[in-house]
This record gives C-alpha cells, sequence and structure tokens, in this order.
C-alpha cells in the first residue's frame, strides 16, 4: 500500500514528464511526412548533420582528453588557489551560452589572439574549427564536473594499496583508478557528446552561422525557423530529439544510475 | 632497530601528528591502541609513504624513507574494510603485486597464488568475486594479497573489528602463525584488547596525535604513564598521594592524608628514603586487583581496608562494584558468582583487599608532570 505522500511524488513527476514529452512530441505533429521526408534528405540537413556529427566527436574527444586529467587534479591534488581554479572551471554552466560565444569571439576574432594568427595564416573563427572550440568550451565545465565527482567517489586507499604493492601513481591510475570511474567516464563521454551536438549559441557566435558551411543542426533550425522554412526547421529539431534519444538510451542501458552503481562498487 | 621513526610530525591542517618516536625490531608485533581520531591511521599512512612528515625521519633497516615514494618502500597495508580492487576478483587481486615483478613467470605467479590461498584457507574462492565474499573472506583476501610480495613490514588498520568473534579468533591465530613462522613485522592499530593481550609483543597507546605511552604489555597495564593511558587501558584507580614511609617493599603512601595504602613498586623500591619521603605521587591499582570480602582474613595482601558500597553496575557476567574508602572511591570487579555469594548490596560494609604489589607509583621521578600532561 502507497503512502498519500509517495502516491503524490509520484504524481508530480508523472505529470511534469508527461507535460515534457508531449512538448517534445507536438514538433512530431507539426510537420507532414512529405515535408519531413524531403526535408531531411536536403543537401542542407544532410550537410548539417555530417557537419554536426563530425566537429562533435571531434570536440567531445578533446574535452573527454582533457577533463580526465583535471578532474582527476581536481579531486585528488591541492595546490595554489585551487578554489579559484574551480570557480573559474565552473562559470561557463553558471551564465548563458550566448556569454561563452561573445567571449570566444573576443578572444579568437581580431580583437584577441585572431590578429596575430591571422597573419600565421590561422583562421579559428567562422569554419569548422570555430564550431569545434565552442563545443569544446561549452561542454568542458560539465565534464568536468561529472568526472569530478565520480573520481570523489572512488575511495584513494584503492590508490594507496595498489602504490603499497609497488605500482606507480601514473600505473596506479590506469589500473586502478580508472578501471573503477569506467561507468562515470562513460556517462561523461555521453553526455558531453550530446552537450556538443546541442551546443547552440556559442556555435553560432564562433562559427557565424554561414549556411553549408558553418551552420550545425541547431543552427540550421534556427536559420530556418528565421527565413520561415518550417519544415526544414522542424524536421532538424527531430534529428536532434533522436540523436539524444539514442545518446540518453545508451546511457541508461550501459551506466544506469551511474552514480549510485560507482558507490555500490567502491563499497565492495 | 628495524624501523625508527624519530620525532615525527605530520601536519593535515585540521590534525596534526606530534613528536612521534617509535621503535619496532624486526619480526616485533607492535600493537597500536587509542581513542578515534588520535593518529593512528594517520601514523600508518605516514610510515607507508602517503601522507609527507612536516618534522622527523623514518627509517626502515637504516635506510632514511621520507623521499621514498609508496611503491618502493615495500611496506603492505591491510585496511578495516579490506579495501579489495572491485574489478578483479579474489585471484587477480592477489596476483596484483606480484604481476609487477616482471622476473616472475605466470607459473611461479599461480603457484605463489596457491601456496598463500592454501595458509590463508581461501583455495575454495579464489575465482569469486570480491563483492560476494564474507567479511573473513574478504579479510584473508587482503592479508593474502598484502604478505604474497613479501612485506618489510605489514601495517594493519583495525583488521578484524568489522568481523564476528569467531573469525576475529581464527585470523588472531593465524596472523600470530603467521608472524612466528615468517618472522614478519607487524604494525596493527586496534581498539580491541583482545588483540593486544592476543598478539602484541608491545603497546603503543595514542591520543590528540601523539604517542602517551610505547612499552610493553604489562608496564602499559599495569605503570601507565599517566592519568589518560591510565584510564584507557582500564586503570580506573588513580589516587593522589604523598610517600609518608619507604621500607624494602613497603613504601607507605597516604591518601588524602588518612588512607594509608602499601605498595611494593619495584621501580621505587630501589631509590633512597630521604629522596622520596613526601613526595606526592599517583598511585593505581587495576580494577580486577582488587578482592572483595565480608570479613578481613589473614592473607599475603598487606592492603586490606574497610570500606562502603556505593554503587553497582551490572554488564552481563561482569559486576563492578564502587566502594567509599576515608572519602576515597575505589572501583573494582568481580564476577556474578562472586557478587551472589558475597550479597554484596549498596550501603553494606565490604571489605577491599588487594597486595602491595598490585599498587603502582605513576612516574616514579616527576609525578606532577602527570597532572600537567
Amino acid at each position: 500500500m502507497r503512502s498519500k505522500f509517495e502516491m503524490l511524488l509520484i504524481g508530480i513527476t508523472m505529470f511534469v514528464t508527461l507535460l515534457l514529452f508531449l512538448v517534445i512530441g507536438s514538433m512530431f505533429l507539426i510537420t507532414s511526412v512529405d515535408g519531413f521526408i524531403s526535408s531531411l534528405f536536403s543537401a542542407e540537413l544532410l550537410y548539417a548533420l555530417g557537419l554536426t556529427l563530425s566537429t562533435s566527436l571531434v570536440s567531445a574527444t578533446l574535452v573527454i582528453l582533457f577533463c580526465i586529467p583535471m578532474a582527476y587534479t581536481l579531486s585528488r591534488y591541492d595546490f595554489p588557489l585551487k578554489s579559484l581554479f574551480k570557480i573559474i572551471l565552473d562559470l561557463p554552466m553558471a551564465f548563458p551560452e550566448i556569454v561563452i560565444g561573445i567571449a570566444l569571439l573576443m578572444f579568437l576574432g581580431n580583437y584577441g589572439i585572431g590578429g596575430i594568427l591571422n597573419k600565421l595564416g590561422i583562421q579559428l573563427v567562422f569554419n569548422s574549427t570555430g564550431i569545434i572550440i565552442a563545443q569544446f568550451f561549452v561542454a568542458l565545465p560539465y565534464a568536468i564536473k561529472m568526472l569530478h565527482s565520480t573520481f570523489n567517489y572512488i575511495d584513494p586507499r584503492y590508490e594507496f594499496v595498489s602504490r603499497s604493492l609497488g605500482y606507480s601513481e601514473v600505473d596506479t591510475f590506469f589500473n586502478v583508478t580508472l578501471p573503477l570511474s569506467k561507468q562515470g567516464l562513460f556517462a561523461t563521454i555521453i553526455i558531453t557528446l550530446a552537450r556538443c551536438i546541442g551546443t547552440f549559441a556559442a556555435v553560432l557566435f564562433v562559427g557565424g552561422g554561414i549556411l553549408m558551411k558553418t551552420d550545425t543542426l541547431a543552427i540550421s533550425m534556427y536559420l530556418n525557423l528565421s527565413t520561415g522554412d518550417i519544415d526544414m526547421a522542424i524536421t532538424a529539431g527531430i534529428i536532434l530529439v533522436i540523436i539524444s534519444f539514442i545518446t540518453i538510451a545508451i546511457m541508461e542501458k550501459y551506466a544506469p544510475e551511474t552514480y549510485n552503481n560507482q558507490r555500490n562498487l567502491i563499497k565492495g | 632497530m628495524y624501523l625508527e621513526v624519530d620525532n615525527l610530525s605530520v601536519d593535515l591542517g585540521e590534525f596534526h601528528l606530534q613528536n612521534i618516536n617509535l621503535s619496532v625490531e624486526k619480526g616485533e608485533y607492535l600493537v597500536l591502541i587509542g581513542p578515534t581520531g588520535s593518529g593512528k591511521s594517520v601514523l600508518l599512512e605516514t610510515i607507508i609513504g602517503f601522507y609527507t612528515p612536516k618534522e622527523g625521519i623514518i627509517k626502515l633497516n637504516g635506510s632514511i624513507l621520507n623521499d621514498v615514494p609508496p611503491e618502493d618502500r615495500n611496506i603492505g597495508i591491510v585496511y578495516q574494510d579490506h579495501v579489495l580492487f572491485p574489478n578483479m576478483d579474489v585471484y587477480e587481486n592477489i596476483a596484483y603485486g606480484l604481476k609487477k615483478n616482471k622476473k616472475l613467470s605466470d607459473k611461479e605467479i599461480d603457484s605463489k597464488i596457491k601456496n598463500m590461498a592454501d595458509i590463508m584457507n581461501i583455495n575454495h574462492i579464489l575465482h569469486r568475486d570480491v563483492a560476494t565474499l564474507s567479511g573473513g573472506e574478504s579479510q584473508r583476501t587482503a592479508l593474502a594479497r598484502a604478505l604474497i610480495v613479501e612485506p618489510k613490514i605489514v601495517l594493519m588498520d583495525e583488521p578484524f573489528s568489522a568481523l564476528d568473534v569467531t573469525t576475529q579468533a581464527t585470523l588472531t591465530s593465524l596472523i600470530k602463525k603467521i608472524g612466528e613462522e615468517y618472522k614478519t613485522t607487524f604494525i596493527h592499530v586496534t581498539h580491541n584488547f583482545n588483540d593486544v593481550w592476543n598478539l602484541a609483543d608491545r603497546v603503543g597507546v595514542m591520543k590528540d596525535g601523539k604517542i602517551h605511552q610505547l612499552d610493553y604489555i604489562n608496564t602499559v597495564f599495569s605503570k601507565p604513564n599517566n592519568e589518560f593511558v591510565a584510564e584507557f587501558v582500564g586503570v580506573h584507580n588513580i589516587l593522589k598521594g604523598k610517600i609518608v614511609n619507604s621500607k624494602k617493599n613497603a613504601i607507605s603512601v597516604k591518601i588524602n592524608n588518612k588512607l594509608n595504602l602499601y605498595s611494593s613498586d619495584e621501580e621505587y623500591d630501589h631509590l633512597k628514603e630521604e629522596d622520596i619521603i613526601n613526595k606526592d605521587v599517583l598511585v593505581t591499582i587495576r580494577p580486577e586487583n582488587i578482592i572483595f570480602a565480608n570479613e578481613e582474613f589473614k592473607s599475603s595482601a598487606r592492603n586490606q581496608i574497610k570500606g562502603t558500597v556505593i554503587n553497582i553496575k551490572e554488564s552481563g557476567p561482569i559486576i563492578t562494584v564502587d566502594t567509599e574508602v576515608e572519602g576515597v572511591e575505589f572501583k573494582g570487579i568481580l564476577t556474578r558468582n562472586s557478587y551472589e555469594s558475597l550479597n554484596i548490596k549498596k550501603g553494606n560494609d565490604i571489605y577491599l583487599i588487594f597486595k602491595s604489589i598490585n599498587v603502582n607509583i605513576l612516574d616514579s621521578y616527576n609525578a606532577f608532570n602527570l597532572h600537567t600532561d
């Protein structure tokens, strides 16, 4: 017999979830099947899909490569001004994505290092490199946060024991710490990929939102909405929803309730 | 000395180890006891190299360890909650340290593991997932993992406290056997006095990041260095007094200016009378050394005093009886059988009988230090 409190909480959860489902699902109702199919196979959306996936794979890989050592450092070591470093790394999560977009544009453009790089023939904005940079800086703080929690849940005594058995810090990291964090790491990879795919404002500013050049799916959706091509915009939205659904479903299957599992794993 | 820790201080921000001095001989079994938060585990983890000393030196077999990384110290550690790698089965956990030694073939590793599994009686669980092990099996595996690499010292941080009494007894015997057969050096942190009595060659008592006493078991339990050690090891009867007379094997100490107790404390016995007369001292009597009787009787015990029962506390088969004699409180313990046959009741008169050899005088040379410690 469920208590009234339990029933109330389940009711709230189900109501809000269904509401969210209806909101997302309404997108599937607005477009016609013909409009959806023709938009899906249009050169513009195929280009946007390819660009989104390719840039996101590169940026997500870079994020993971950097966030592993950074999250481990924040979890295990003390160093001067550590709190300040943590605040700086968390900042992009606190302000709107558009702010990081403008900041990156300033930094990489002619007012920042872009002037010098241009002279060397290196262009970092208004191209796919700019998109990757924008996705990287938007996704990195979230990835560090997730992986930091994962490393925090791993009892450092596993590492102590490994070292007492003759293994160096590096060997211990690869033999013990990383295998113990695999579920958290897997979840971080999936969320990072989803975050990179969905990055909008920062990509718009740094990439420039140029049709058939720097328009990722999110940008394409925005550009088509601006020009009144609802079918194209909604199709881009539906593709984003499907990609997100697949990534989240993969995470749920292979890393369900990541942190709880991680804790159980560590309790041994 | 095999392991020497000289004047070691560790600063962990909120917690400090202060001026730790200890030495352990090869093959010795040292047990460290003390209340929670006294720094026992931090001391172990500093010896193994996980914390860097602020001051002081750690020497093992003559070599200074301070700048040697943990992986090169060859010191093993066993924790209360086993800390078995959850991503490896029992066999892989035990093999982990051996695999670091590239000179060992897989066959040699396998043979060593099987030998160790025989000793630890874990042959039947070698391929089990560590999450499915009982507490005893987990601790045997953790011990096997630590011992198989033949460490110079094994540090044990409350290894038996999460285990049931039977498993504790079995593992205690096992550890004792290993220590004796292989001359393994152990430093063992515990809250359990049974571990001290069953395993220790010497015992150290810690509090607030300091070692208050490190000595042979009988010395610590009968002649604690200070009031904290006395309380912690269960001496309980700690009385302030003044030496009023000193003859061979009969030092007379006046407690509260009224009550005379006789001591034959060996450490005090050989000192000149003029050096100790009128000295303020603390005397201790362990509760289990007090015999209760309903009437005076002839015995070799030099102290026979009459008091009144002021409190009785029953804890299963053991009864603690508080008595008052000339304004001085004594705590004694007796079995339920004795308690019932003596018909002890609150307010009744009772005789307390104890030998002068069980009246210990603390810190022969400066009793005042004990109060200010």
